[in-house]
């Protein structure tokens, strides 16, 4: 079984202005001219190159660390690279307000994390980077500090692929 | 109570009596469209361990990308799509040269009310102008698709967006959902099954209606839809050779929201650098100067957006300044426009004709900016560094706007042409 519970240190996406990033587009988070790139442990380093102010979080990434954003992130094209660079990257979790149809898609078929927080824009103040988030992807709930949201709970799919690692494992699980 | 077009079609092909939002089906699709990304995907469906697809009429498979191959890793691409479909026995392969997947599908006659379509492209909603449902889908699902003909949906809460009024001179179905998405923002149909209803849309032909299901994508619609009519059989006929069964909303079925429209005073709307949804009338923005002007890709490289194009250029000429690139969508429409002397008439005027294909759509070839250019295009997306420079500047109009553009220069209102 893989863990259900997890913590990180959190990267919020914030603009020059200091406001949450809503609407992170596909080619903000993977820009067309790496498309080519096929092998999706060379996708990490481009992760965010695109997204003023986040041009070198590949470097600052770690492993296991937390991305929070605004509204529907992920939007655009359906370029799986906008995810499979998270991958590479190793991180735990990505916590939007919402995100695009076919990113979230991508990214529970692909088993990368990724949670709803409605409501999240309004209380972005509350999320600083270099905090450490508990995320439990069972109930939902998101600690930080002694203080919780209430997030999405993955759904039952959601959760069997992840558990299974990808989609393509969780096929073969049913067999 | 009723039920909306997206129930409606889903528990059919479910072999369910009936489903509610939220609830996750499977199905069996009726079309698994690919493009140039199909090279990746075969690669991804060779790691899952099956040597066939599920069914090879399944299958459409366009390269419509980067074609002909800007370079070798391009070329490369290709070569690995046609193996592929050699090896599989897949019969809907349209080469280079035929034109963008969201034309050729339907076409080729693999759209159809009722039908299910899934494609790795984001702008697959666009085959929901023919009373199917349609929806983009990521490279690992179009592989598991390919393997087990199967996959999962979560069924959509629906909109129903009717609009009405007579269209003015000049201003098209463009203008209308760049209105519609600038109104309700991009992520504001996220994952939702939009329906395109009134007087406007009835009144507006098949191309018309399928600008507005491809630009669904940009609000975040996970499908869109306009109910079949006597228009939509007539285009289908001889293109589809099979019967088919048509699914309409319920009158009672209840939907998350329902938005109204009159377009009978919509002036000519332009989507301004870098999201789409930063939609502004022409008038505002008029008289930014553009370098390079585009007429072409899923959202409007068709017959009549050409024709709206020449409308405007024939016997002028367009500004000197002014680079204009012209891609039909198809060979279909391109055949169509030699013979009607579309394309004559916009040479003539100076515009540069591209194959039919994406083009510079994507940032890839034919077309790319430098540094601080401006285009106004016809196409769908106008995200920062999508078509070259990270800091070049992308206006998206409809085809009367971007004609009048490059006639001038700087952006400019059609309808004073």
């Amino acid at each position: 079984m893989k863990e259900t519970r997890i913590k990180g240190r959190l990267w919020v996406l914030t603009d020059p202005e200091g406001n949450l990033y809503d609407d992170i587009d596909t080619d903000m988070i993977f820009h067309n001219r790496y498309l080519h790139i096929t092998d999706v442990s060379q996708m990490g380093q481009y992760a965010l190159d695109n997204l003023k102010g986040w041009e070198d979080f590949a470097q600052k990434a770690q492993p296991g660390d937390l991305i929070v954003a605004g509204k529907n992130f992920g939007a655009g094209s359906s370029r799986q690279q906008a995810v499979d660079c998270f991958r590479a990257l190793g991180l735990g979790a990505i916590v939007a307000e919402s995100f695009g149809a076919i990113y979230k898609r991508n990214a529970i078929n692909s088993g990368m994390p990724i949670v709803a927080l409605p409501g999240l824009t309004g209380m972005a103040n509350e999320f600083e980077t270099g905090d450490v988030l508990a995320v439990d992807f069972e109930t939902g709930q998101l600690t930080l500090d002694g203080k919780t949201f209430q997030a999405e709970p993955f759904s039952q799919v959601q959760m069997d692929i992840y558990q299974a690692g990808d989609l393509f494992a969780y096929g073969k699980s049913l067999e | 109570m009723g039920h909306t077009f997206v129930e409606k079609v889903l528990a059919r092909k479910a072999g369910l009596e009936n489903v509610v939002p939220g609830q996750i089906v499977t199905v069996r699709p009726d079309k698994l469209l690919t493009h140039d990304n199909t090279s990746a995907i075969a690669a991804q469906f060779r790691k899952i361990g099956v040597d066939q697809v599920a069914d090879p009429t399944m299958n459409v498979i366009v390269l419509d990308h980067v074609t002909p191959a800007a370079n070798e890793t391009y070329a490369a691409g290709h070569k690995a799509v046609r193996e592929f479909v050699a090896e599989q026995g897949i019969t809907a392969f349209y080469d280079i040269g035929e034109g963008i997947c969201h034309q050729v599908l339907p076409e080729k006659g693999h759209a159809w009310p009722g039908g299910v379509i899934v494609g790795s492209d984001s702008h697959t909603p666009t085959h929901g102008a023919f009373g199917a449902f349609s929806a983009g889908i990521g490279r690992t699902e179009a592989a598991a698709v390919m393997a087990t003909g199967q996959i999962w949906l979560r069924v959509p809460d629906s909109f129903r967006i009717v609009v009405n009024g007579r269209l003015p001179e000049r201003v098209s179905a463009k203008d209308v959902i760049l209105h519609i998405i600038g109104d309700l923002r991009a992520d504001g149909a996220d994952y939702r099954s939009v329906e395109f209803a009134g007087r406007t849309i009835q009144n507006m032909s098949v191309s018309g209606r399928m600008v507005l299901t491809n630009m669904a994508a940009e609000m975040g619609a996970k499908n869109a839809v306009v109910e079949p009519d006597d228009q939509t059989r007539a285009w289908l006929k001889g293109r589809v050779k099979h019967g088919y069964e048509e699914v309409f909303a319920d009158p009672d079925a209840s939907y998350e929201r329902v938005i109204e429209y009159d377009v009978s005073d919509l002036a000519p709307q332009v989507a301004r650098p870098h999201t789409v949804d930063n939609v502004a009338p022409v008038t505002e923005v008029a008289g930014t100067p553009i370098n390079q002007a585009l007429v072409g890709t899923c959202t409007n490289g068709r017959l009549e957006d050409l024709e709206a194009a020449a409308e405007i250029l024939r016997g002028r000429h367009i500004a000197p300044n002014v680079r204009m690139l012209v891609l039909p969508a198809s060979r279909e429409v391109l055949l169509s426009a030699i013979e009607r002397g579309i394309v004559s008439d916009l040479v003539t005027a100076g515009a540069t004709l591209l194959n039919p294909g994406c083009g510079p759509c994507l940032g890839a070839h034919e077309g790319c900016m430098a540094p601080a250019e401006a285009t106004i295009s016809t196409a769908n997306r106008n995200f920062k560094g999508r078509m070259g420079s990270k800091e070049a500047f992308i206006y998206l109009g409809s085809p009367a706007t971007v004609a009048a553009s490059a006639l001038t220069g700087v952006i400019t209102d059609p309808r004073g042409i």
